[in-house]
């Protein structure tokens, strides 16, 4: 089995907190996850008033089982199955005609669906770590993962910062971005990961 | 992951946050409106149109479209959607408060008669739940369906 963050402490505070009303960590969920629901629909194709559909339900059916949820730290893994069981939902309306056994249904415990999920959770790891930055670390970091990407003589006349400076600048902010907790933890969950193939 | 790795990662990961329609946000946040605290949620015991359409025969006279079940341990909500309306029966038979909650408009109220019997016309649209005051059964909510 693929190392997820199950010990993520945050999204356990959150939802024991949104469990009690709180809306403010309710709004923290839906920050760090709406990006995944948002991939898990566009996977399906579907886009406009049918995604909206998909989102709105999956979010009321959050709330609904906010209580219930057995492992709040896998809510990536139960937001991609529901946001995937809804997108299904919407096909299914749309080809009525065409049995379930049909539809290209996937294999949702297949390798490259666990592959997938590290990924969102690596990168949801990666936003908050990325907000968790100062403000030249976030600017310097935002111009050097530009597509299409900036020559550092650009980077240096937008930042008033020496091209030498650059590197050494990039190197810090990466660090910290490295050692932010929740990224910490599952950057060492994927390299256990690799060093165990 | 070696620093050139990390930065494209984060580039792929700050690209789709930026990709997400705004939208999306202002619909999840909104959602915590809904958060029922008096209310034990049902679960779905049966629905027709996961196991592939209701059986025939059953009512002879108004042949349903979708047949679903709802359950707690005290209470069940039997519902048939028919061409013209919903038509609801609470289990054990009793009295109740029927609020059919709409996520796109406003709710309406009907009475389940003192035989658990309850008529909402027309079929309501959209995603929907049903906040079931039952005489005996206690508060109870279904998960939100499209019927």
């Amino acid at each position: 089995m693929i190392a997820t963050v199950r010990d993520d402490p945050t999204v356990v505070d959150l939802v024991g907190r949104a469990r009690d009303g709180d809306q403010e960590a309710w709004e923290a969920i839906v920050e760090r996850y709406a990006t995944l629901v948002w991939s898990v629909c566009r996977r399906h194709g579907l886009s406009g008033p049918d995604a909206d559909d998909v989102n709105a339900a999956v979010w009321l059916r959050l709330v609904e089982n906010l209580g219930a949820l057995r492992e709040p730290a896998a809510l990536a893994g139960w937001l991609r199955t529901t946001t995937r069981r809804e997108c299904l939902a919407v096909l299914r309306g749309r080809r009525r005609q065409i049995p379930v056994e049909d539809q290209d249904l996937g294999d949702e415990v297949d390798a490259a669906s666990d592959e997938w999920l590290l990924r969102e959770e690596r990168h949801i790891a990666l936003r908050e770590a990325f907000d968790g930055l100062s403000e030249r670390c976030r600017e310097l970091l935002s111009l050097l993962f530009a597509d299409p990407p900036l020559e550092y003589k650009e980077i240096s006349a937008r930042l008033g910062m020496k091209i030498g400076a650059i590197g050494p600048n990039r190197q810090r902010c990466l660090e910290r971005l490295r050692g932010s907790p929740g990224l910490a933890a599952l950057l060492a969950a994927s390299g256990n990961r690799t060093d165990r193939r | 992951m070696n620093d050139d790795e990390l930065l494209d990662d984060l580039g792929a990961a700050m690209r789709a946050r930026a990709s997400v329609p705004p939208g999306f946000l202002a619909a999840g946040r909104a959602a915590f409106a809904w958060r029922t605290v008096d209310a034990e949620l049902a679960a779905l015991a049966f629905d027709s149109a996961e196991t592939g359409g209701v059986l025939s025969g059953t009512r002879a006279d108004d042949a349903a479209l979708r047949a679903l079940t709802f359950a707690t341990a005290t209470l069940t909500v039997e519902l048939e959607v028919g061409e013209d309306g919903l038509l609801g029966q609470l289990v054990p038979p009793q009295t109740g408060e029927v609020r059919v909650e709409r996520r796109d408009g406003p709710p309406v109220t009907v009475t389940a008669d003192d035989v658990g019997w309850f008529v909402v016309r027309p079929v309501p649209a959209g995603l929907v739940r049903l906040h079931v005051t039952a005489a005996e059964g206690g508060t109870v909510v279904t998960p939100w369906t499209t019927l």
